[in-house]
């Protein structure tokens, strides 16, 4: 991103309005809302003066681009535009997700659903409360057996339950759609803070919408009487069951299994351990009220291979993600979050790609032609490019310049629609390799995302292309020079996922290798070259199996166990068959996304920009900064000498220089004198000073007059405590160490 | 792989602590006072400390222009549903109210000052309540009549239907927004993790968009997953200023007026001159007895009664109780249990701040 124009204009405290006020108000109003822009629709004016711009720097033909590029992409009307791809773009992966993931657990919720039901009709089995006392607002009194609070134990499998959020409000809305009244807690509402009056108030404001000071229960009560359809279940969902306080949880189940035939209360209860979950947390009174229900929500991983194929694989945003950012994010789940991959985090990982995809790459726009909006060069216009300006960039693009330029004509303006079109095509028959390698993958427990990772990688496709001779199990042949080049890919590929999927394939077993070529007639249906091979390997299979059964029920039992080797040898036959296609379907068909020319357009790539939006590392960050000061603010005086402390440098910096060599205390005299001998040797003794090594932390201090006072140096001082301390590296002097700060932080 | 990295950084770690420690421990460890340096007045140096010199303040200024040409994005971003966190050493004060003045003049912005010590939230919310409030009725003045369920004041009403308003979704607009600047997100005001919650649901609002700054090494530890990835949102920014701390250090002692002994008896002097002669003249009873035997525990009660009543300062047990838990509360003296059993007070201050104590009291 080249700087804008506006960092011409230096940012001193002055610019800013005089703030001294303001800046010991808890909060203020910085300015309000300027009227807004009223832009909404380009304007003629714009579009001229757009073309103007550009056209005297058309015929430089690329010399400065990047200048050119930066007055021409920046234009706020260009964000606005890019604003809006994203909204399309980014609502419509957040809806492929949302499907997906309730695809994934619609069996479950049926079954609860069920269970609601259910057990709302044993509630009203026990005793239908007559008018007197329903109108009553006090419990019902009966007996102990109808107190019973039907409970549904659903297990997430998961050890974070922010994934589980977006589960229980889903099933929040269809127990909503099948009619019943639900209401979703979470373990905030059940804190010792707020006590039971939290939940209740929860509770009112979600089924009466009206915040009540005084919440109580027989206001529930009377809401549900009176609002007519008594014959639907009231269902509460607490979302996560171990965060929440268990005295109150407690009460409130005791609470609710008093009222339970006036309001017929349904639990459901998030359970992210294991069922013995309510036992350790809940008194046992309330324990006993409790009629609990299992039900197994699908796991991580079944979930995250749903989400990498709607979003990843079949690209439902149009744009896919180089390989490097692909192992980013796989390994991001792996070491980040333990076991259990987040599909939250894919969530936002992708997000945080869109976002900078759709900034950093000026083409993006033309995601809108790949999803299937064909007039290209509207669009472009619309966006005030020139098709002539438009198709320089894109012919300017490095994959271009090196992959397409033989295989497409040079012709204008067709060469990007066709490029594009290309590019849209092989990416189809991409995803439709990786789906069936997924398929047969799938027996031997490959996950998606694994294999979607080696699929990206454009390495090994370059080594496994047709003209480098071999096949996939040809790669051992490989000269050795050639191996130990190639020893990373060599090994990943022996090893691989891909290898993998190939190689269960060949002992599959006859009826799972059929159900497996039927998936693959479906997948490929857009690709005839496949879909013929798929189906005739199918016929064969039929006619085999045909003979095979003709003969079985012709041919007496003697011959039986010849017969039988013969078919495992048939059937043995039709396996290798089938690899051998995998196998070329690999080699033909998935050519990964940076391999195809104009890729750069649909394709994020940055890598490091996604790593340090998404992991803020303050810790380590921060101590760099301060112990690395003159290469983040590369001034003339301190970047000179190499390692040494200079007294030009940042105060804070040198303290904390200083303080990496101290134990874990620090004296805080020892650390002053060490401070101010720094401090002051320069102005003593010229350059001398960088031959000092800062770890003399005895040296006394010289007492020739110095050119900072002592207070000056002492005040020098106590800011630079002051920082650290806000930083968080250094604890005060405690009342038992008056004397000594405590490092916090050990090494990087 | 990636685990032996891991493991490999956790070895780094704890070999570095123990080097540390090592280090702490090798023997020679200095036992010298703050009190050896040489202290100035403390009114010097609150004077010195206001005039320090900035340090390259050209390269400072220049680095701080440099994050100007990343304004459009962090617009967008905003825009997109992030929230921006930025970190990195320095003030970032000046640095994102410049971003908001000159690049959100399209949008309303509140400013949260988190290094302050306390922090009202719901008097900020009730704030950009009453601010959307009027953004809607400008919006809906040209469009259509004010529909919306909520109405002011806004004063009366609970934070959670505050929140609700702001998070109301039938707005036709979705680009329209509110947005907050917190400084010091993990100042001493909003540590607690109530502010947190009550800052996570507002940051979740879809009206509100938050930047955020952090300073502390250990600020990501105030939230959980749940605040990071779905309420937050954050987007990090790595961009260290290196600006003096000036508005944010402002409540920190100096650590070299604070600590000395002369604080300690100042604060102590203040406090027994607002008591009564009789009181003072127990305490200095007590003050004496310690100055004169700085090996025992402290003075046991009966001995100061005794004492105490010899010079009619004190009529009864119960008088001596009532000055005794003046003291207590001031945390001018504290009770000892004594080797053989006795309760013996005490005055928690050094032998000389307990002199320079008395001889102002004696003025």
């Amino acid at each position: 991103m080249a700087p804008s124009a506006t960092a011409s204009e230096s940012l001193s405290p002055s610019t800013t309005v005089d703030t001294t006020e303001n800046n010991l108000q808890p909060f203020f109003v910085l300015h309000r809302a300027r009227s807004r822009k009223s832009e909404k629709k380009p304007t003629g004016t714009w579009k001229t003066r757009r073309r103007i711009d550009l056209s005297p720097s058309l015929p430089k033909n690329g010399e400065n681009l990047d200048a050119e590029k930066a007055e021409a992409w920046d234009d706020c009307r260009h964000v606005s535009i890019r604003m809006e791809a994203f909204d399309d773009v980014w609502s419509k992966i957040k809806s492929t997700i949302k499907d997906v993931l309730r695809d994934v657990n619609t069996n479950v919720f049926n079954e609860i659903h069920h269970w609601v039901r259910e057990s709302f009709n044993m509630i009203t089995s026990f005793a239908i409360p007559t008018f007197p006392e329903a109108t009553g607002s006090f419990p019902m009194v009966t007996d102990a057996a109808s107190k019973q609070l039907f409970t549904g134990l659903v297990l997430t499998k998961n050890m974070e339950f922010v994934d589980d959020l977006l589960t229980f409000e889903e099933l929040g809305s269809y127990l909503k759609s099948q009619g019943c009244h639900v209401a979703n807690l979470s373990s905030l509402e059940f804190s010792v803070k707020n006590g039971i009056g939290g939940c209740l108030r929860s509770l009112l404001r979600q089924f009466l919408m009206v915040t009540v000071d005084a919440a109580d229960v027989s206001i529930l009560a009377t809401w549900y009487r009176e609002q007519g359809s008594c014959n639907y279940p009231v269902v509460i969902i607490i979302e996560d069951m171990e965060r929440c306080s268990g005295s109150v949880l407690s009460d409130f189940i005791l609470m609710l299994s008093e009222w339970v035939l006036k309001i017929p209360v349904v639990l459901i209860m998030g359970v992210a351990t294991t069922l013995d979950a309510p036992k350790s947390i809940l008194q046992s009174n309330a324990l006993h009220h409790l009629c609990p229900c299992k039900f197994i929500l699908g796991t991580p991983p079944e979930r995250m291979d749903a989400v990498v194929e709607a979003v990843l694989v079949k690209q439902c945003s149009g744009f896919g993600i180089s390989h490097k950012v692909a192992v980013f994010m796989r390994n991001y789940f792996v070491s980040q979050d333990g076991t259990i991959t987040s599909f939250i985090r894919a969530l936002k990982c992708f997000q945080i790609a869109c976002a900078q995809h759709f900034f950093m790459e000026p083409l993006s726009f033309m995601l809108w032609f790949l999803l299937g909006d064909d007039n290209l060069m509207l669009q472009g216009e619309k966006c005030g490019l020139s098709p002539e300006l438009m198709l320089k960039h894109a012919l300017n693009l490095p994959s271009y310049q090196s992959y397409g330029r033989n295989k497409i004509a040079k012709q204008h303006g067709e060469t990007l629609v066709n490029g594009l079109a290309e590019l849209k095509k092989l990416q189809c028959q991409w995803s439709i390799v990786i789906l069936c390698l997924y398929e047969a993958g799938k027996c031997d427990k490959v996950t998606l995302l694994d294999l979607f990772c080696e699929a990206l990688d454009p390495e090994s496709f370059k080594s496994r292309a047709p003209d480098n001779g071999g096949g996939l199990e040809n790669d051992s042949g490989v000269s050795s020079s050639d191996c130990y080049k190639h020893q990373q890919y060599h090994t990943t590929r022996n090893s691989g996922f891909i290898c993998q999927a190939v190689r269960k394939l060949r002992d599959l077993p006859a009826v799972q290798l059929r159900k497996l070529l039927k998936g693959w007639e479906k997948y490929t249906v857009n690709v005839p070259q496949i879909h013929d091979k798929v189906k005739k390997l199918l016929s064969e299979m039929k006619f085999e199996d045909g003979k095979s059964l003709g003969q079985d029920l012709s041919t007496i039992s003697k011959r039986h166990s010849s017969r039988k080797h013969l078919k495992i040898e048939d059937s043995k036959a039709v396996n290798e068959k089938a690899a051998k296609l995998l196998e070329s379907m690999v080699r033909n068909y998935m050519q990964p996304l940076e391999c195809v020319p104009f890729h750069e357009i649909v394709c994020f790539k940055n890598v490091n920009a996604l790593q340090t939006a998404l992991i803020g590392d303050p810790r380590r960050r921060i101590q760099v900064d301060l112990l690395d000061v003159r290469n983040i603010i590369r001034c003339s005086c301190c970047i000179s000498s190499s390692n040494s402390l200079l007294p030009s440098m940042h105060d804070s910096s040198i303290m904390y220089t200083l303080a990496q060599e101290h134990g874990d205390l620090i004296n805080l005299h020892d650390w002053y004198q060490s401070f101010k001998s720094i401090v002051i040797c320069l102005s003593n003794k010229g350059k001398h000073g960088s031959n000092y090594s800062p770890s003399l932390k005895k040296r006394k201090a010289t007492t020739e007059p110095a050119k900072p006072s002592e207070a000056s140096i002492q005040a020098r001082f106590c800011r630079a405590v002051t920082e650290l301390q806000i930083t968080g590296l250094l604890r005060m002097p405690s009342k038992r160490r008056p004397d000594y700060v405590q490092r916090v932080a050990f090494g990087l | 792989m990636e685990i032996n990295d891991g493991e490999e950084e956790e070895f780094e770690f704890s070999r570095n602590y123990f080097l540390a420690k090592e280090l702490a421990g090798s023997g020679k460890k200095s036992t010298r006072k703050i009190s050896d340096i040489n202290v100035v007045d403390e009114q010097e140096l609150r004077a010195a400390a206001a005039n320090i010199e900035l340090k390259h303040e050209k390269e400072i200024n220049s680095l701080v222009n440099s994050y100007k040409s990343l304004y459009p994005k962090w617009v967008f971003e905003l825009r997109c549903g992030f929230g921006l966190l930025m970190y990195g050493f320095g003030s970032k004060k000046v640095l994102i109210e410049d971003f908001a003045s000159t690049a959100l003049t399209e949008y309303s912005v509140v400013v949260i000052n988190g290094y302050l010590q306390s922090i009202n939230l719901k008097q900020v919310v009730i704030a950009l309540a009453e601010i959307w409030w009027e953004e809607l009725k400008t919006k809906r003045r040209t469009s259509s009549g004010v529909s919306s369920k909520f109405q002011q004041p806004f004063n009366s009403q609970s934070m959670d239907d505050l929140l609700a308003f702001l998070h109301e979704s039938d707005v036709e607009e979705n680009d329209s927004f509110v947005c907050i600047v917190v400084h010091n997100i993990d100042g001493p005001g909003l540590r607690d993790s109530e502010s947190q919650q009550y800052l996570a649901r507002l940051a979740s609002c879809s009206h509100i968009r938050i930047v955020a700054s952090i300073d502390n090494v250990n600020a990501p530890l105030l939230w959980d997953k749940k605040m990071v990835h779905t309420q937050f949102n954050w987007f990090w920014y790595h961009v260290p200023t290196f600006a003096p701390y000036n508005v944010e250090g402002i409540f920190f002692p100096l650590i070299l007026a604070h600590s000395s002994t002369a604080q300690s008896a100042k604060t102590a002097a203040i406090v027994l001159q607002s008591l009564t002669p009789n009181a003072q003249s127990v305490f200095k009873i007590l003050a004496e007895y310690q100055l004169s035997h700085p090996d025992e525990e402290g003075m046991p009660v009966d001995a100061l009664y005794t004492t105490a009543r010899e010079r009619f300062l004190v009529s009864s047990q119960v008088t001596l109780n009532s000055h005794l838990t003046e003291f207590k509360d001031h945390e001018l003296v504290k009770t000892r249990r004594h080797s053989d059993g006795q309760d013996c007070l005490h005055i928690p201050l050094a032998a000389d701040a307990l002199e320079k104590l008395l001889s102002e009291i004696n003025q």
